[in-house]
């Protein structure tokens, strides 16, 4: 019985038998109890029979539906062309951040795939995280020259292919160029470009360029300091820890980091950065307040810097120049939890939510950069005048910047610790931000807590 | 049969007797088995496996790994972070408890009179309290940042110009701020419970106190008050054990939710949850160390808000009744005043008396004259 059939049955009784209310709620009462019985008895079988599937063609293994989690927008059109094709309806598990779809994630593994989707979207933030135990996701057939080699690599484990990769994050400065030009400095994107250092553009450049600005206007350099601060660590190929060993290096000794970060928390002291992190309650209203001329910009936050900045103009990214030669900066796989029901199909649709079609649907849904050779090297990705961004090809400038960042994007070693240690660092950056540190002090508390912590270090 | 039916009928009583006495002293407990066997899935087996998972070194995924006896314990000990989420903790309890007794007994108060639309006022009051915890943090969260409501008009006043909002930058500043949440979470629900118990205060002793010539004050703090003491205790209590497990606040204060840069608003349980289910994939058994830690905590401040509980009852009872002393005093003075007025009675002559002494109104006097008479 369909929900149609039921709700045509409450009306006709309800009409016809008006003389007896006594007998009306009797009825109404039943039909309320058939009515649950039927939604309880259809939410049990898994949404099966409310999926409205019409080939009763004994194709005994093929669902009706197949789940994906996610948090980010699907264009309608790619999911129904899935449906078309295999007549399955793809369902998305909507979150409202990665962080949420992680915990989901996480705890979904360590109680035996309870409440997990058929396929999962796994950013690679937290991608080593999901990946200790390998056999906890379906190992994917490789399809040759998707992807740029790098992505296939982060997304296998001892060789094997555990997620087909969707997008990666080319790093890229996005900058306000209203605040630019107000400052009475450079602001058209390849001026800009070459204010920042151009092509030999460095961290100290970067920095430079910022003090600069910060001298002429009452905005801030950056949103935050903690942000360069992350990607310099994404571009280290060890940033904490050992790659071969896996214990953490000692912090007191890791002259890159010290470096980087007394380099950004004297910044953050001088007042070049705003100290509004992304993520920050405030975040959004300073880019409307324009606390901030520029933002470090991996190709998948254009779409949420355009949401934030939404009615502020003059916002651009500045092409072919990144400090330290340019990067990557997260990026995320289509995954199958082996504890599934429909793995087969899960992986037919991972394989087809990951083609260079699907991915230039995606790009332009939500801005996020293709990992796959043929999208990249799209027309509709690579000739685009994004609106937002004052008609700039963005996707040409960000195939460029991945271009010239080559490998290096691929990122360093991320073991078990990395995201604590991380945040141990960052949080030394915001409390120079907030003005409780000076620089010195907050890298000695930065060491301290670390050495705190007792990690086995080589 | 008639044979055959009486041992028959006699044995039925014998075993109806025993089921039923089985029945007195089995049911009860069965009646209750429900909840008591439910707490023994989800609430008793977990405590006991938590000392096994603190006992460990517990990946999220991979689950057990090496026994490492106290390890865990003395780790957490050693951890600054533990120590400040400890202070924070009774920080923002402190600040919290106070204002809002006092809000709560004040609204409470005001909702006991004779007001128009009575459950309208009632019903508004625990409108925060229907509010999720984590939008009454986003929301006081745009309250006390840089751009929101209170942040610009301090900094207009010359105050902390320095820095973006002193809110999520100054340790004492972010507990009032997260204070506030709960208050205005809170207040409202607990000036309802003590409204129940207002009512529940008789009427006539606010009808004697006015007669006595008692104000609204007065008659608040010396009626009111002391009647419903035993509903402060309850609230007090409830007050004090999710003070101390306060969580979502502090989570939702900022975006990030670990708790401030330099851990200004860490408390414990966020502490333990971010180290359970935050940066460290494998640090669950320190998790547990930590659950065990802050179960000590609460159960010794269960047992000094036991004893305080057990004073303010006792020294209640005292308070209220008369010395045993004064009483045998009193009684003694009495009987010889009834002494010396029945022997005046006796020798004024008893006929006559009863209309003196009704006539000159003397209360004494009249009712010794009547025990005389009844004599």
């Amino acid at each position: 019985m369909t929900q149609n059939e039921i709700q045509t049955q409450t009306h006709h009784p309800t009409t016809q038998r008006r003389a007896s209310t006594m007998r009306i709620t009797r009825t109404t009462g039943f039909i309320a109890l058939a009515t649950t019985t039927a939604l309880v008895a259809t939410a049990c079988t898994g949404g099966s029979s409310a999926g409205g599937s019409t080939d009763g063609s004994g194709d005994g293994d093929r669902p009706d539906v197949l789940t994906v989690a996610a948090w980010m927008d699907f264009p309608q059109e790619l999911l129904d062309g899935f449906e078309e094709e295999h007549g399955i309806t793809v369902q998305i598990e909507s979150f409202p951040d990665g962080a949420s779809a992680q915990t989901v994630l996480r705890n979904g593994l360590s109680s035996g795939g309870a409440g997990l989707s058929d396929v999962h979207l796994v950013e690679l933030d937290w991608w080593t995280e999901m990946m200790a135990v390998p056999e906890d996701w379906v190992t994917l057939p490789p399809v040759d020259g998707r992807w740029v080699d790098w992505k296939v690599e982060q997304g296998s484990v001892d060789d094997e292919i555990k997620g087909y990769g969707t997008d990666i994050g080319p790093l890229a400065i996005a900058y306000d160029s209203q605040l630019l030009e107000e400052a009475g400095l450079p602001s058209a994107p390849e001026d800009f470009a070459q204010f920042i250092g151009g092509d030999d553009a460095t961290w100290e450049t970067f920095v430079a360029a910022g003090r600069e600005f910060t001298a002429a206007s009452d905005a801030g350099w950056v949103d935050s300091m903690t942000t360069p601060m992350q990607a310099a660590i994404n571009l280290l190929p060890a940033a904490f820890e050992d790659p071969e060993t896996g214990n953490a290096l000692p912090l007191a000794e890791n002259d890159a980091i010290r470096d980087t970060f007394l380099e950004f928390a004297t910044a953050a002291q001088d007042g070049v950065s705003a100290g509004i992190a992304i993520g920050h309650a405030d975040w959004g209203a300073g880019f409307q307040a324009q606390q901030w001329a520029t933002v470090i910009t991996p190709a998948w936050m254009t779409g949420i810097i355009e949401e934030n900045a939404a009615g502020i103009d003059g916002w651009m990214i500045a092409p072919d120049a990144f400090p330290e030669g340019g990067g990557n900066w997260g990026g995320s796989f289509f995954s199958v939890p082996s504890a599934g029901q429909n793995t087969e199909w899960a992986t037919t649709l991972a394989d087809y939510l990951t083609s260079p079609e699907a991915a230039v649907a995606m790009f332009l849904e939500n801005g996020q950069f293709p990992s796959q050779l043929d999208a990249i090297n799209d027309p509709v990705v690579g000739e685009s005048a994004n609106e937002f961004f004052g008609g700039q090809d963005v996707g040409g400038v960000y195939g460029q910047l991945a271009a010239d960042a080559g490998d290096a994007a691929a990122g360093g070693f991320r073991g078990v610790n990395f995201a604590g240690i991380q945040t141990l660092v960052t949080d030394g950056i915001r409390r120079v931000e907030d003005g409780s540190q000076t620089p010195d002090q907050a890298w000695e508390s930065v060491v301290a807590e670390f050495d705190g912590l007792g990690l086995t270090t080589d | 049969m008639a044979i055959d039916t009486a041992p028959a009928a006699a044995r039925r009583i014998g075993i109806s007797r025993r089921t039923s006495k089985w029945d007195v002293k089995v049911s009860p407990y069965l009646y209750i088995s429900p909840f008591f066997l439910s707490f023994a899935v989800f609430g008793i087996f977990p405590i006991a496996f938590n000392v096994v998972v603190a006992m460990h070194s517990w990946h999220r995924r991979l689950g057990q790994g090496d026994f490492v006896g106290l390890d865990n314990f003395r780790w957490v000990l050693e951890q600054p972070a533990f120590w400040t989420s400890l202070q924070n903790t009774f920080s923002i309890f402190l600040l919290s408890i106070g204002p809002q007794l006092f809000f709560a007994l004040a609204i409470a108060a005001f909702l006991d009179q004779n007001l128009r639309t009575k459950t309208f006022w009632r019903m508004s009051v625990l409108v925060p309290f229907v509010v999720m915890p984590v939008a009454t943090a986003l929301i006081f969260g745009q309250i006390f940042g840089q751009f929101g409501l209170v942040t610009p008009v301090i900094q207009e006043l010359g105050l902390f110009t320095d820095v973006n909002s002193p809110f999520y930058q100054d340790r004492v500043l972010s507990h009032v701020a997260i204070a506030t949440m709960v208050n205005f979470r809170w207040t409202g629900y607990n000036a309802l419970i003590f409204l129940a118990a207002m009512q529940a205060v008789p009427r006539e002793l606010y009808e004697a106190a006015t007669i006595d010539g008692g104000g609204r004050l007065r008659q608040f703090l010396s009626i009111t008050v002391p009647n419903i003491r035993a509903t402060m205790i309850f609230v007090v209590l409830t007050m004090t054990i999710g003070g101390l497990q306060i969580f979502d606040e502090a989570r939702m204060y900022d975006g990030t939710g670990t708790g401030g840069s330099n851990n200004q608003w860490l408390t414990t349980v966020l502490y333990l949850f971010n180290l359970g289910f935050g940066d460290w994939p494998d640090r669950l058994g320190h998790a547990a160390a930590v659950a065990w830690l802050f179960a000590l905590v609460i159960i010794a401040f269960a047992v000094i808000n036991f004893a305080l509980t057990r004073r303010i009852a006792s020294s209640k009872a005292t308070r209220s009744k008369v010395p045993a002393s004064t009483t045998r005093t009193l009684i003694a003075e009495a009987r010889t005043a009834a002494e010396a007025s029945s022997r005046a009675a006796r020798e004024a002559g008893v006929p006559t008396l009863l209309g003196t002494a009704s006539r000159t109104g003397h209360p004494d006097a009249l009712t010794h004259a009547q025990g005389d008479t009844e004599r």
